[in-house]
């Protein structure tokens, strides 16, 4: 029984949006990175239904893929988060203005 | 132009502009000894003199358009070529050069700061300067008009007055917003005659027979004109100069006013007007208006000054008002006396700011309020301020009047109003010269100082160019002959 | 001899002139003095060497060229001719004996070595004047002129005052060099040379109008130096220098170069009586003007200032009515008694204590060597004119020139010389008797006067009595020399009957008598000055000098002001400064986007996604119309 294509890309798209509203609205650091997460698991949903709908493995290969990138990239977002906590004692975005002007 | 590709004999011109190079680089590789810098940068600017005082005795007299000629290609996918030539202008102008920079080199022996770097700035200046005077394609042109500008940008920044970062920065960002311009009508010149004769180069030679539309024209002259108005400097584009040259070092100002002035003219004269007759021709009056008004208001404004430094500025600017007006008078004994007039008022300009750096050597003020009474105290300055000053107001006899009289016998002839206002001129130029020599030299003395006179090094600087005073005001004939043929061609239009 | 030694006449003051000026304070003070001396002696005994090439054509030397570019060229060469010999010989022996007096006078003097190269260059620069072939040379002997008396003028610089006496000689007579200028400007421009014998030549070719205002222009010239009206202000601040200077320059030489040029220029000057009207009325106006200044004066060199500014107008006056024998006699003589005067002025100062007012003097006959009075007074009758003088037959000479000009106009120019010479009388002997009558009213003490201050005095006082020989006039015997030496050179020959002449000189001797007479009923017996209003004004001069500081010293430094501050600081720094401000100004405006914050820039991101993505969906919805 497949699910209607439409569906499972209205179903990621709503994803992804409510993902970029957490990154936007969100202050704290590491919410915004499970904002991210949240995006990029929307794309990997995008695939999966491409891949059923279109029958090609290609589409579930790329998200095993994506899953370990994602991982490697949150090693590294957590390993800066930790670093900016002994910066700054704080996890709030808008006090890492040290570029500004 | 075609017979004039290289000739098979010694680059001569080429060395003019390599051997200062290779000079300041030398330098630079010496930071730690300063004296040898010293040594190697008088060695280096006495060669280059040595140089262009060979070309002067031998190659000075010569037929045809160029004296020399040096023509090897550069960047040949967009027609650059590598283009070096003397003719008799170029002649006095790189003797000019020459004979300062070791006047500039031996002024500038007791810096203690940074010495090998200021003596590679004053080098490489120096290479600048010969490129320009030299140069016969548009983009090595352009190059070394903005190699010249850098060097002096940090010799006034670094070893400055007390205003030096403003002083540099305005003379900076002033005359590269002109060779901006300058750089614009380049390009669009060199796409119009590629466009046209379907030869794609910048070579001047072979731009000069491009047609161009009467608002083409126009536009392009404008364009070189905003680089040439800036560094000539006409009013009232001239505060720039005020200045930088009130800020800029001893050797600055003696390399800032007898010659990079000069290289605004310059460009009038070997770039801007042949390449665009028609425009020079409906332009001339206007130029004519520029230079009066800059002569009548920088006299004005060195009358009210006290700073004798800045006095002095102004006084550059109101001779080169009168240079100017020569070449916009368009006649061979008026261009004659402008091109003499340029090169003697290098020299005796030249001499009164290493006067004016002597005296605040020993002295400690720039300030009339603070001077006087000089002439009981150094009685060889004084008398060598006096001479110079003397020259500097045009007294028969002396430099600067040689060249004076030749402009306005020959203003006189095409536009006798511009000479008769041109007159009243030098009468102003008297009154702030002579309040310059009565504020330092005579009334009573300020302070009672213990100053001592000239020592052997100051001799060395002052007193070939108070000969060659004496001798271009009695005798210019040797300055003035290379000129003529060179001079008749320009003016005709008609090029080879 | 060969011609080019004529160069050596000029060349020898000048050599000399360098010579001191390099080494003068290393060598002996004899020897400095010797050479300047000799320097000028030389050039005298030259001239009377080579006198024999003066006559006829006269002789024409070139030395070299000086420039040639184009149409111009003009060399340094000299032209030694009927007019130009008299003067040189007078220039350069009265300059000899000046120089022998300015040993005895600068005994004390420290710097002596500058002194005596800027008296020997200033002989350089007259003769230069004289001698010249071509007006560009000419203009070199008169700047250097100008220069030198600037230079002598302001020798005691340490005194703030006598510097500024300087450059106000130098300025003022350099606006009369402005004139000259475009006169030689525009002579080369018509003529196509500068040679004075070939302009004289083309003369008549010159078109009348022309001709009018290039001999204005000269006029003016020369009226900056020879200091007329109006360019006349510097002369008498000019006492501010030593005595010497005094009488070399502004008795005998500088202040007769505007009257040489003219003659010498006199073919093209000649032509138009408007320009010959003018010369005759500025020599007019200047004469009885300086003659009125003369009247109130109390420095004693102040009033052989004016007079002499009175006398060279009378010389102006005889070129006007063209005579040029009458205005080169003139010349002649009076640079001799005027020398003079004013040497013997410099001894009156020593002697009164360098005192220079003359109403603190009196009764210095006794007080210092008799032999002064006789001097000073046979210097004071030749310049009042009194019979048989040097000055009275020259001045003779001009006032019946003046008298019998075709045009009657001229009969008013002649009034006003015969005024002058009245006022002249009086002034001369109220200046003898102020001086030398009475008793002494000073305080101060008198100097020694060394022998050379003394004895160069008496050839010039017995040259200055008998130089009437020079040009003494047909009807009283004698045979006209200097007339007849110039031959065409002289301007137009005085014809008058005899009882014109009679006449006038009858009326210039009752005029002398009667100046004399009202002097020594006024002076004779002391009185003190009246300080009313009218002797303050002809004191000051007119207020010429208040004048000329109103009209354009102020002015001029007032645009000077303008310029500098108004215009370059406030309007061309100004707006530059502007721009860079606006430059700087949008900058911080725009800055204000980069806060350094991530969630603004992840906003910016989101904003910018947005737009991108609606721009592609309008295309997608116009393009999918079709």
């Amino acid at each position: 029984m497949m699910i209607p294509f439409g569906h499972a890309l209205a179903f990621a798209a709503a994803l992804f949006v409510l993902g970029l509203t957490c990154v936007l609205l969100r202050r704290q650091v590491i919410m915004i990175l499970v904002g991210v997460e949240i995006m990029l698991n929307a794309a990997s949903l995008v695939f999966v239904a491409a891949s059923a709908y279109w029958q090609q493995a290609d589409g579930q290969v790329f998200v095993i893929i994506l899953m370990a990138i994602t991982a490697a990239e949150v090693a590294v977002a957590l390993a800066m988060v930790v670093y900016l906590w002994r910066r700054k004692r704080s996890l709030v975005a808008d006090v890492f203005n040290g570029m500004r002007g | 132009m075609t017979e004039l590709t290289s000739l098979p004999q010694f680059p001569w011109l080429s060395l003019l502009v390599v051997l200062p190079l290779a000079g300041a680089l030398l330098c630079l590789m010496h930071r730690k000894r300063p004296a040898d810098c010293r040594a190697l940068s008088l060695a280096t600017s006495l060669a280059v003199f040595g140089v262009a005082l060979y070309l002067f005795i031998c190659h000075g007299q010569g037929e045809g358009r160029w004296l020399l000629y040096e023509d090897v290609s550069w960047i040949e996918r967009y027609g650059a070529r590598y283009v070096l030539a003397l003719d008799g202008i170029a002649l006095l102008m790189v003797l000019l050069t020459s004979f300062m920079q070791v006047s500039a080199v031996l002024l500038a022996w007791r810096v203690e700061r940074h010495v090998s770097s200021f003596f590679a700035l004053l080098l490489l200046l120096e290479a600048g300067l010969m490129g320009i005077f030299l140069a016969y394609d548009l983009v090595l042109f352009y190059l070394f008009w903005e190699v010249a500008l850098i060097p002096m940008f940090f010799l006034i920044s670094v070893w400055g007055g007390a205003n030096r970062r403003q002083a540099a920065l305005k003379f900076f960002l002033y005359t590269l917003v002109g060779s901006f311009f300058m750089l614009i009508a380049i390009i669009a010149l060199y796409q119009i005659h590629g466009a046209q004769s379907g030869v794609y180069s910048f070579v001047i030679g072979d731009l000069l027979q491009t047609q161009l539309t009467a608002a083409q024209e126009g536009w392009l002259f404008a364009g070189f004109m905003a680089a040439f108005i800036v560094k000539s400097p006409l009013v009232p584009f001239h505060t720039w100069l005020t200045d930088a040259l009130t800020e800029s070092p001893a050797a600055g100002s003696l390399d800032l006013t007898g010659l990079l002035l000069k290289t605004g003219i310059y460009g009038l004269i070997r770039v801007a007007f042949p390449l665009f007759p028609n425009a020079t021709e409906s332009f001339l009056p206007i130029l004519a208006v520029f230079a009066l008004v800059g002569l009548f208001h920088a006299a004005w404004s060195a009358y009210h000054q006290d700073d004798i430094k800045r006095l002095l500025a102004y006084s550059s600017i109101s001779h080169l008002g009168l240079v100017v007006l020569g070449l916009a008078a368009w006649q061979l004994t008026a261009w004659e006396g402008s091109i003499l007039l340029m090169v003697t008022h290098g020299i005796t300009t030249g001499a009164l700011f290493v006067l004016v750096a002597l005296i605040q050597e020993r002295t400690g003020t720039r300030s009339m309020k603070e001077l006087g009474g000089l002439w009981g105290q150094t009685p060889c300055l004084g008398f060598l301020f006096l001479l110079f000053s003397l020259a500097s107001l045009g007294l028969p006899g002396l430099a600067n009047f040689a060249g004076e009289i030749l402009v306005l016998l020959g203003t006189f002839q095409q536009h006798p109003f511009w000479a008769v206002i041109a007159l009243l001129g030098v009468v102003f130029a008297a009154a702030y010269m002579l309040r310059l020599v009565q504020g330092v030299l005579w009334g009573p003395v300020y302070k009672e100082r213990s100053l001592p006179d000239l020592t052997l090094r100051e001799w060395i600087i002052l007193l070939p160019m108070a000969i060659l005073v004496v001798w271009m005001g009695v005798y210019p004939e040797p300055f003035l002959a290379p000129m003529h043929g060179t001079v008749a061609s320009l003016l005709a239009g008609g090029l080879p | 001899m060969n011609e080019s030694l004529l160069f050596l006449i000029p060349l020898l003051p000048l050599c000399c002139a360098v010579i001191n000026m390099v080494f003068g304070m290393r060598l002996p003070r004899l020897f400095a003095e010797v050479l300047a001396v000799t320097g000028v002696a030389g050039a005298f005994v030259l001239t009377l060497l080579f006198w024999g090439y003066a006559e006829g054509e006269g002789t024409r030397a070139v030395l070299f060229t000086w420039l040639n570019s184009g149409s111009v060229d003009i060399s340094f060469a000299l032209n030694f001719d009927r007019l130009a010999a008299p003067m040189t010989l007078m220039v350069t022996g009265v300059a000899s004996l000046i120089h022998l007096y300015a040993v005895g006078y600068m005994h004390e003097e420290e710097d002596y070595a500058r002194f005596f190269s800027l008296l020997n260059l200033f002989v350089f620069a007259m003769l230069a004047i004289i001698l010249a072939d071509n007006l560009l040379v000419l203009f070199l002997g008169w700047e250097g002129v100008g220069l030198c008396s600037y230079g002598l003028i302001g020798f005691w610089y340490r005194k703030l005052e006598n510097a500024k006496a300087g450059v106000k000689a130098f300025l003022v007579t350099r606006v009369g060099d402005v004139f000259l200028a475009i006169a030689l400007l525009w002579l080369f421009a018509i003529t196509g040379t500068l040679s004075i014998s070939e302009i004289n030549a083309q003369a008549t070719s010159i078109s009348p109008s022309v001709v009018i205002a290039v001999s204005l222009l000269l006029l003016l010239g020369a009226c900056g130096k020879s200091a007329q009206l109006p360019l006349m202000t510097w002369l008498a601040d000019a006492m501010a220098g030593p005595t010497p200077v005094s009488a070399l320059i502004h008795a005998a030489t500088m202040v007769t170069a505007g009257v040489y040029l003219l003659c010498r220029l006199f073919p093209l000057v000649s032509l138009s009586p408007v320009a010959m009207t003018a010369i005759t009325a500025i020599g007019a106006l200047t004469a009885i003007y300086a003659a009125t200044c003369a009247l109130a004066q109390r420095e004693i060199k102040r009033v052989l200032a004016y007079s002499t500014m009175s006398q060279v107008g009378y010389m102006f006056m005889a070129v006007g009515a063209g005579s040029v024998a009458g205005a080169m006699f003139h010349l002649l003589t009076h640079a001799f008694f005027k020398a003079v005067l004013f040497m013997a002025a410099g001894c009156v100062i020593h002697l009164a204590g360098e005192e220079n007012d003359i109403f603190k003097m009196g009764g210095l006959t006794r007080r210092g060597p008799v032999e002064l009075f006789w001097v000073f007074l046979a210097g004071a009758v030749c310049l009042a004119g009194l019979p048989l003088t040097g000055g009275f037959f020259s001045k003779d000479g001009i006032l019946l020139a003046l008298f019998t000009h075709p045009d009657p106009f001229y009969r008013v120019f002649w009034l006003i010389g015969v005024i002058t010479a009245l006022l002249t009388a009086f002034y001369t002997f109220r200046l003898v008797y102020l001086v030398f009558a009475g008793e002494y009213r000073g305080v101060g003490h008198p100097h020694a006067l060394p022998l050379l201050m003394r004895w160069p005095l008496w050839p010039l006082a017995f040259i200055g009595l008998l130089g009437g020989l020079l040009n003494l006039p047909a009807f009283v015997g004698g045979s006209e020399t200097l007339h007849h030496w110039y031959d065409n050179l002289a301007g137009r020959r005085v014809i008058a009957s005899h009882e014109v002449e009679w006449m006038l000189i009858l009326l210039a001797v009752a005029i002398a008598a009667v100046g004399w007479f009202a002097a020594h009923w006024r002076y004779r017996i002391y009185r003190a000055p009246q300080a009313n209003a009218l002797s303050r004004f002809l004191l000051n001069g007119w207020y010429a000098d208040t004048i000329v500081d109103r009209l354009f010293v102020r002015p001029f430094a007032a645009m000077g002001r303008f310029c500098s501050s108004g215009c370059d600081r406030t309007l061309f720094d100004g707006t530059l400064n502007g721009l860079a401000k606006m430059a700087t100004g949008w900058s911080s405006l725009i800055v204000q986007m980069t806060t350094g914050r991530l969630t603004t820039y992840l906003s910016a991101f989101a904003w910018g996604f947005l737009v991108l993505l609606g721009w592609f969906l309008l295309k997608l919805v116009s393009g999918g119309g079709h």
